[in-house]
């Protein structure tokens, strides 16, 4: 019973599906993390131990101390076959060109770090000029950066900036100084690498290096080795991860939606042919095999289509997303074998799920309706319909409140898709039960614009309020998702910016300017209150994981109390947090004033701290407080993130000044911007779908309305008067599917300010994007007139009654 | 196709004896009520609610006996596409029994009424009889194939050799005309050896010419291979190829032809009708 051009929309929009779907699980399958090119000799690298949970993953290990690296690197340089172990250190050093830190720099995580020379070997490099650093004070630098060898040159660091001298050039970002240097300014170790003697079997020397190692690291080999990858690069992975889980996720539904919207309507259409089949004995549940048949085998062959084009796709997309910034640079396209069976299996699935329903109704299509006029359709809501739709709202309405209430914004986005995703899914279940009222309150403009015409658009309307519905559908999906999911961001990020400001108690706050934070002599420059946050890591007895990495804030009490508005102290008090051993806790550590409370620093020393107050866990951007000299004393390689000032001053070096508000709405400007580059990526996918099903089912329309349309002009319509029609037509239709999504779309912004509201702690705004919604229901307008125009015209250069009213059906 | 067994009814005056010699009324010793096909006692139907209550059938009791061929004639509105569908099991009446081969239709659910549709009864409708996407031979063994039999190549062939279309097998219905779609719907109706073949006015799209082959198809299925045949239709000169005719009127059967049946005599029996019908007394009879 497969008819092509009634499969054809169907084909479409399956194979469209899942070359999405192909194309994102494959990139997803092939993000995996990299071993760095700095360690890519080094055949065997142990690696200090993982921190326990967090909530943030992306918090580097925690470091062994100078002694412990010591022994350490001593008994593996004793292993057999080892002929080297370095210990790889890293920290903040940035050579500034014409005196400030250099534009190209601030992308790239790895052109301000610096190293020892020693751990060069770890990853072959080679001078390609000069000697390399064997003093304080020498450095060899990038090639890149044009400096030539003997030429001074100032390092940013994170004590300030400090006079160097090139010996030589490599071929690799960053810097290289003597090992001494190294040591000092990150005195803690995350990694040692061992080289290998020619020949040696890596497995053999890991399996020996474990027993030297015992629980104090890990040992990798191989590909195990992308353990060490930048932490950056990690989390830009995730972040690429996320967003091709929701694409996937949204491609696939999007098409079910779609395709079932398409199944809908053909269904519709061969009421005739249906009814005849079950006049001659077709029982209902032939009816609705056959129609899954049917779907089976679009879903099926549209499948291998969209497998195959996104195959082909990925490796494109794949650079656009490192360039975007959701992959990091070493991201290569791998094709596995599981997406490519997922994908398979997708197009048929997708297709059977999208025409569960309507091979439901084509089994109730009675016999009798083989007789029957097919526009007029009966019952345009059944109670099954009801509940399905009702469920699905609530559940939407439920999801959105998540959204709002979720405690991390990148939590909340995943939310909210799903949320769109539920409310979407319901008023499309419900829509048919609104078409009727929704033509109704248009009546009036339609009449006093229209005469004749809106007379029977109305009429055409309203009777097949099914038809209308489904119609409708992917207009009101790609008008609620563009609008909500837009709106979404744009309002969350305004709330988060208002409640930010609202906490700040200074006039302006001094932050980094290509530099990924602030020296200390920038700092004492600005005369402003600084947060210096270091990672620890505490061992807790009572409570588990061990090595729980925590983030500390370096400050002067005093200053932080004064411009934190948000502070409220529990019990003791912040005056005591001075010496070198006193931490504020928050209430989550369930501690008291003047009990101890050991931490590892990041150089991997031990150090029993004394509580001296309790804050409530909303006070502090970060889970402890300490002196600002314990951190630097700890870590010589912190950086200060922010200096709240009172009054506006020249920024020093590398920094840059702004006001609160500014600040605020520009905190988080790298992750908003990906997250609205996101929300970009989904509406488009949303949208060009929507416009895709939009054009889909109204040419589809245009055929089934043929003869109808041959009636009117046999009536003496003249041709203009039925392009008129047709377009009037399609212009409800858009109008209902985008008034329908509108109120979608509202629900859900209205939950989501509610509960962003209850957590930011002040009212907040509702931004609504309205040049988006002019944009995408002016795109919907557009091809909705020429998918029904078209078809209509080419129609009508015939004479009115040369073709025989289609007996053929 | 059947030369020299039929005469036009509607050129002369009478339907030569022979024509109707294999009807079984004719020829019948058996008690009539045993070889009665289809059985309606006290159909009603009644439709919508309110003032948009509408009564289609209002109390008919019928039978068509095994063999016949019966025309269902009437006005517009008269019940008798109703009649055809109760009695196929189209449609379920308000009140009353259909019985097909013995078999109490009103006792049947969906399911099984959709296989007795499918066994025992054959259709021929005014248009839209065939699946487009279908070849006519496919659109034959539909029927067959729908009841999980294939049916075999020869037979098919054979049915709408029948029919005279054996060499249309592989066309499509937009590639047939109109007679020739209601000839392959004839063909189909009775790949299943039916009981019982209704046709809802099969004449009523099509020229004369057309219509005249699709009856003379329809009469030879009554005299050649004794089927049972139940036609609506409007046309006095289709009801002529008729054994019966039933008119009914406001949902009752007002009168009754059996034997000499003609075009003029059926078209001058309705004129009949329909002047007793303005005068109101007569009406409430």
């Amino acid at each position: 019973m497969l008819s092509i051009r009634r499969s054809a929309s169907a084909f479409v929009a399956v194979a469209i599906g899942v070359t999405l779907v192909a194309a994102a699980t494959l990139l997803l399958a092939s993000g995996r993390p990299q071993v760095p090119d700095r360690l890519a000799r080094a055949a065997v690298v142990v690696q200090s131990p993982e921190g326990g949970a967090s909530a943030d993953e992306f918090l580097p290990t925690r470091p062994w101390s100078a002694t412990a690296t010591a022994g350490l690197v001593d008994r593996l340089a004793a292993l057999p076959g080892v002929t080297a172990a370095v210990p790889d250190r890293t920290f903040y050093a940035q050579p500034l060109i014409d005196g400030r830190p250099s534009r190209a720099d601030t992308g790239r995580e790895d052109a301000h770090q610096g190293h020892g020379w020693s751990s060069a070997q770890l990853g072959g490099l080679r001078l390609t000029a000069g000697e390399p650093p064997r003093r304080p004070g020498e450095v060899v630098v990038d090639r890149a950066l044009g400096l030539r060898t003997g030429t001074p040159v100032t390092l940013l660091t994170a004590a300030g900036p400090e006079p160097y001298t090139v010996t030589g050039l490599v071929d690799a970002p960053g810097v290289q100084v003597a090992d001494e240097v190294a040591a000092a300014l990150a005195p803690g170790v995350r990694a040692v690498g061992l080289v290998l003697a020619p020949g040696t079997d890596p497995e053999r020397v890991a399996a020996a290096a474990r027993g030297v190692v015992g629980p104090d690291g890990r040992v990798l080999t191989g590909d195990a080795r992308g353990a060490l990858e930048p932490r950056n690069d990690a989390r830009t992975r995730w972040i690429g991860m996320q967003v091709l889980t929701a694409t996937a996720a949204l491609a696939g539904f999007v098409t079910i939606f779609v395709v079932a919207s398409t199944f809908a309507f053909t269904i519709a259409q061969r009421r005739r042919e249906l009814g005849l089949l079950r006049a001659v004995g077709a029982t209902g549940r032939q009816v609705r095999r056959m129609v899954s048949v049917d779907a089976l085998v679009v879903g099926a062959s549209a499948g291998l289509v969209g497998l195959l084009v996104g195959a082909a796709l990925a490796p494109v997309l794949g650079r656009l997303l490192v360039e975007v910034g959701f992959e990091p640079s070493t991201f290569r396209v791998r094709y596995t074998p599981w997406p490519i069976v997922l994908s398979l299996v997708a197009g048929p699935v997708i297709a059977l799920l999208a025409v569960w329903s309507a091979s439901r109704r084509a089994a109730r299509v009675r016999p009798l309706e083989a007789l029957r006029e097919a526009a007029v359709e009966q019952r345009p809501i059944g109670r099954l319909r009801v509940a399905t739709g009702a469920l699905l709202v609530a559940a939407g309405v439920a999801l959105s409140v998540g959204t709002a209430t979720a405690d991390e914004a990148r939590v909340g986005a995943q939310y909210a898709l799903y949320a769109v995703m539920a409310l979407v899914a319901g008023a499309t279940v419900l829509s048919p039960a609104v078409v009727g009222p929704v033509v109704r309150l248009l009546r009036s403009p339609i009449r006093r614009r229209g005469g004749a015409i809106g007379m029977l658009v109305r009429g055409g309307a309203l009777t097949a309020t099914r038809r209308t519905a489904s119609t409708a559908a992917p207009v009101l999906l790609t008008v609620a998702f563009a609008v909500l999911v837009s709106g979404m961001v744009r309002t969350s990020t305004a709330a988060w910016a208002a409640g930010r400001a609202d906490n700040v108690n200074a006039g302006w706050i001094v932050l980094p300017d290509r530099a990924p934070g602030l020296s200390d002599q920038a700092v004492a420059a600005t005369n402003g209150t600084a947060l210096l946050p270091t990672t620890v890591f505490r061992t807790d007895p009572a409570t588990p994981p061990a090595d729980r990495p925590l983030t500390a804030l370096g400050v002067d009490p005093a200053g932080f109390a004064a411009a934190n508005r948000a502070l409220t102290v529990v019990a003791g008090s912040l005056d005591d947090l001075r010496g070198d051993d006193t931490v504020v806790v928050t209430a989550a550590a369930n501690l008291r004033p003047s009990e101890p409370y050991a931490v590892v620093f990041a150089d991997g020393e031990l150090v029993s701290l004394r509580v001296v107050a309790v804050v409530t866990e909303d006070s502090l951007p970060g889970d402890l407080l300490v002196p600002r000299a314990v951190v630097r004393t700890h870590d010589p390689s912190a950086l200060t993130s922010t200096v709240y000032v009172r009054d506006r001053i020249d920024p020093p070096l590398g920094a840059r000044i702004v006001d609160v508000a500014t600040w605020a709405a520009e905190a988080d400007a790298a992750e908003d911007r990906l997250v609205w580059l996101f929300t970009l990526l989904l509406i488009g996918v949303s949208a060009g779908y929507g416009a895709i099903a939009v054009a889909n089912t109204l040419l589809l329309a245009a055929a089934g309305r043929a003869a109808d349309l041959r009636l009117i002009r046999m009536a003496g319509a003249t041709r203009r008067q039925v392009i008129w029609l047709v377009t009037a037509e399609s212009a409800l239709v858009v109008l209902i599917g985008a008034l329908l999504g509108g109120v979608v779309a509202f629900v859900g912004l209205l939950s989501i300010r509610a509960g962003l509201a209850a957590q930011v702690g002040a009212p907040v705004d509702l931004v609504v994007p309205w040049s988006v919604i002019v944009g995408v229901v002016g795109l919907c307008l557009l091809l909705a007139a020429l998918a029904s125009v078209l078809p209509t015209w080419r129609m009508l250069r015939h004479r009115p009654a040369r073709s025989p009213v289609g007996v053929a059906g | 196709m059947f030369p020299g067994r039929h005469v036009h009814p509607g050129e002369g005056n009478k339907v030569p004896a022979w024509a109707r010699r294999a009807t079984p009324r004719e020829t019948g010793t058996v008690v009539v009520m045993t070889t009665d096909t289809v059985s309606l006692t006290g159909l009603r139907a009644v439709y919508g609610t309110g003032t948009r209550r509408v009564t289609a059938l209002d109390g008919v009791s019928t039978s068509f006996a095994s063999g016949t061929f019966t025309a269902v004639m009437g006005p517009s509105g008269s019940g008798k596409s109703t009649l055809l569908h109760c009695a196929a099991g189209l449609d379920s009446p308000t009140e009353g029994v259909v019985t097909i081969d013995g078999t109490r239709l009103n006792d049947l659910g969906e399911d099984e009424l959709t296989r007795l549709r499918r066994d025992r009864i054959g259709f021929v409708f005014q248009a839209f009889n065939l699946v487009s996407t279908l070849t006519a031979a496919q659109n034959v063994e539909l029927p067959l194939r729908l009841a999980g039999r294939r049916p075999p190549a020869r037979d098919v062939t054979a049915a709408l050799d029948a029919v005279g279309l054996a060499d249309r097998a592989g066309h499509r219905p937009s590639e047939l005309s109109g007679g020739e779609q209601q000839r392959v719907a004839v063909a189909r109706a009775v790949i299943t050896r039916p009981a019982v073949v209704f046709a809802d006015e099969p004449t009523g799209a099509l020229d004369s010419a057309a219509s005249r082959q699709v009856l003379r198809l329809l009469r030879a299925l009554v005299d050649d291979h004794g089927q049972t045949v139940v036609m609506v239709t409007h046309d006095p000169a289709a009801a002529a190829y008729a054994d019966r005719v039933l008119l009914l009127a406001d949902g009752r059967v007002v009168d009754e032809l059996d034997g000499g049946i003609t075009a003029a005599v059926v078209a001058a029996r309705i004129a009949e009708r329909e002047t007793l019908a303005t005068t109101p007394a007569e009406r409430s009879c």
